[in-house]
């Protein structure tokens, strides 16, 4: 019973035709962990979420649930909930009969019903809705009700599939925290598929960047954050995303601006190099290298600078006020450790 | 409201222009409406009233000289007649086996085309090839190519299948479930393309949700599809009543209403008193009583779909 909800996906391939949505990916997700996959869209997150609640079949490739080969096994027998985007509540039910129709599915008796439906529906605070039809509810509202009929049935794995997307953005922070706790209450295994890298970050236990019908990083937010294992990583997590420059690396450092900028890594010197460094990172210093500001996004309580270094755009957060103009030159460093190096032809992380 | 009316009316006690506009154009309207309205009273309402008026005479083409009105004699007459009764039994069975036939087996097509991923464009033109041919050449198809004893395709089978040769029109207790087959076979596809419709418009999530929720293809059939198609399968029912009570052209062609009175329907019996015994005045007392029930069951039909 502690080990319920243990996820293995191994080699899944799908394609569609002569298309490869998926190109033989492996995942472990374990108990009770909270597991998301990122990924721009048409990634191949969905289609895997898909192929993992059974409702589409894998080309080849298992899929394990709790150490047990499912993967000739449709979506009913397979003990899972599942939230969808477009949340597919069934229209001519009202708030209590959706909820109630995956216990009335599992033959749940009579009497365990109604209690279970007002406990799901309290947990989501929807209890005073469980008359209306979902025409009624406001997007918010039709969310809980998904979410309440997910959790219901207690099933061992729930799944999500970008269930905050449809939601206006307060909305869509206040439900990712209550979702969080929810899960956490529940100790269910949850796999979550979003595009928006914020979200992943802020919920998640562990997560994979899909690109291109492949994982290129599966690990803790923090650790895919602090050190992305290829370019398009890098480029994906952080908001505003990394910087990325091509330049050339010298005895113990690289070129930026003409200048030599010592790194942690050991390089030889005249490699063709990919420099990373996050706009939180760039540093303002007034021997470093000068560059122009080109545009001041203010945000508040800080602001995006828009600059450009030696020609190259590069972009930097800034919160000391005042704020400095549009036009203004001034002078950037980096620090070695917050530098990321990746290899241009292969994209990896050196 | 009164304030805003009062502010309305112009100082100068001249007419508003807005509302003198307003009178000419919905002058205009009436005008432009007036053709196609007079047209319409012409041909539906004054017979409809000119039948009912008829109904209360005695107009007996054989018998000119006792011509007259007779006030409610002929609804007395016809609630002693016994043939009108077995008019209105025949018609009570036409209309509900059909109907029930064509929602059953349209429902089953659609959902068989449904879930068909290629070819469902060519069914649906086979589908439509029926309800566009006129129901009399129907009759006339069936009658020869059909159900003809020992040539028909239909009776080719029966004896074929070890059935016999049976005569299919001219056997008192098989004519009427012929011309129900006949009706049938061609407003099934009515049915079906509805339903076919309103199943495509269904959307699919739900019936993912449901495949997670572990509902066998039985409950989402039961407690998903049914009640979504619900409003299509009402008006279907609806629609396929009310023409289904007013059949005349196949039953017509193909048996006339016999042998004796086996197909003879409440419409057939009207047009058969009026056109053939020249009996206009029952006739019409007929057509009423058809237009009454008619109309109480559509009434009650509508009523069901309403309620819920």
């Amino acid at each position: 019973m502690t080990a319920r909800g243990l996820v293995q996906l191994e080699k899944i391939v799908k394609k569609h035709g002569s298309f490869e949505a998926l190109k033989g990916i492996d995942i472990e997700i374990r108990p009770g962990e909270f597991f998301a996959l990122l990924g721009p869209s048409g990634s191949g997150k969905s289609t895997t979420l898909r192929i993992l609640a059974g409702l589409d079949a894998p080309t080849s490739g298992r899929i394990l649930l709790d150490g047990k080969d499912v993967t000739g096994a449709d979506a009913r027998a397979r003990d899972i909930a599942m939230v969808f985007q477009s949340y597919a509540l069934y229209p001519h039910m009202t708030v209590a009969e959706n909820i109630a129709f995956p216990l009335e599915m599992a033959k749940t008796p009579k009497a365990e019903i109604a209690p279970a439906v007002r406990e799901a529906a309290a947990k989501v605070k929807i209890d005073h809705l469980l008359d209306r039809k979902p025409g009624q509810l406001s997007g918010g509202q039709q969310q809980r009700c998904a979410l309440a009929r997910a959790i219901v049935r207690k099933a061992r794995l729930f799944l999500l599939d970008e269930p905050l997307s449809n939601l206006d953005a307060m909305l869509r922070l206040a439900t990712r925290v209550e979702l969080k706790k929810l899960q956490r209450s529940l100790g269910v295994t949850a796999v979550y598929v979003t595009h928006d890298q914020e979200e992943a970050m802020t919920l998640a236990d562990r997560m994979a960047v899909f690109r291109e019908g492949e994982i290129c990083q599966i690990g803790r937010p923090a650790d895919v954050f602090a050190a992305p294992n290829c370019i398009e990583v890098a480029a994906f997590i952080g908001s505003p995303p990394m910087n990325l420059l091509t330049t050339r690396s010298t005895a113990g450092g690289v070129l930026i601006g003409g200048r030599h900028v010592p790194v942690a890594a050991s390089l030889e010197a005249g490699r063709a190099v990919v420099v990373g460094v996050r706009p939180s990172a760039v540093r303002f210093d007034p021997a470093g290298i000068p560059v122009t500001v080109e545009v001041v996004e203010n945000l508040g309580d800080a602001a995006i600078l828009d600059l450009t270094l030696d020609g190259t755009p590069l972009r930097a957060r800034y919160d000391r006020f005042p704020l400095p103009r549009e036009g203004e030159t001034m002078a950037v460093s980096f620090a070695p450790e917050d530098i990321h190096l990746f290899d241009p032809t292969t994209g990896r992380r050196i | 409201m009164t304030k805003a009316t009062t502010l309305d009316v112009p100082v100068g006690g001249r007419a508003d222009p807005a509302r003198m506009m307003e009178g000419r154009e919905r002058r205009f309207a009436a005008a432009l409406l007036a053709p196609a309205f007079i047209a319409l009273m012409a041909t539906t309402t004054f017979p409809l009233l000119h039948l009912g008026w008829t109904s209360l005479h005695r107009m007996d083409l054989a018998m000119p000289f006792m011509d007259g009105f007779v006030g409610l004699d002929n609804y007395r007459e016809l609630l002693g007649d016994p043939r009108f009764w077995s008019a209105l039994g025949v018609s009570l069975v036409y209309t509900f086996s059909t109907v029930i036939l064509q929602v059953v087996l349209g429902l089953a097509l659609a959902l068989l085309v449904n879930g068909m991923k290629r070819g469902q464009a060519l069914f649906r033109i086979v589908a439509i090839l029926p309800v566009v041919l006129s129901p009399a050449v129907v009759g006339m198809v069936w009658r020869t190519f059909m159900l003809t004893p020992e040539f028909g395709v239909v009776d080719y089978l029966s004896m074929t299948a070890g059935l016999g040769s049976h005569n299919w029109l001219g056997d008192p207790s098989l004519a009427l479930f012929s011309v129900v087959v006949i009706h049938t076979w061609q407003w099934t596809p009515f049915a079906f393309m509805v339903l076919l419709a309103s199943l495509a418009a269904l959307p699919e999530d739900i019936y993912e949700a449901a495949r997670i929720d572990r509902a066998s293809p039985w409950l989402c059939f039961v407690r998903i599809t049914l009640p979504l198609l619900r409003p299509a399968i009402v008006m279907v029912i609806i629609m396929r009543t009310m023409v289904a009570l007013t059949a005349f052209a196949a039953i017509f062609t193909v048996t006339g209403g016999g042998p004796g009175t086996a197909t003879e329907i409440l419409n057939l019996y009207a047009y058969r008193k009026s056109f053939t015994e020249l009996s206009i005045g029952y006739g019409s007392a007929l057509a009423v009583a058809l237009l009454i029930f008619t109309l109480v069951i559509t009434g009650v039909l509508f009523a069901l779909r309403r309620a819920k």
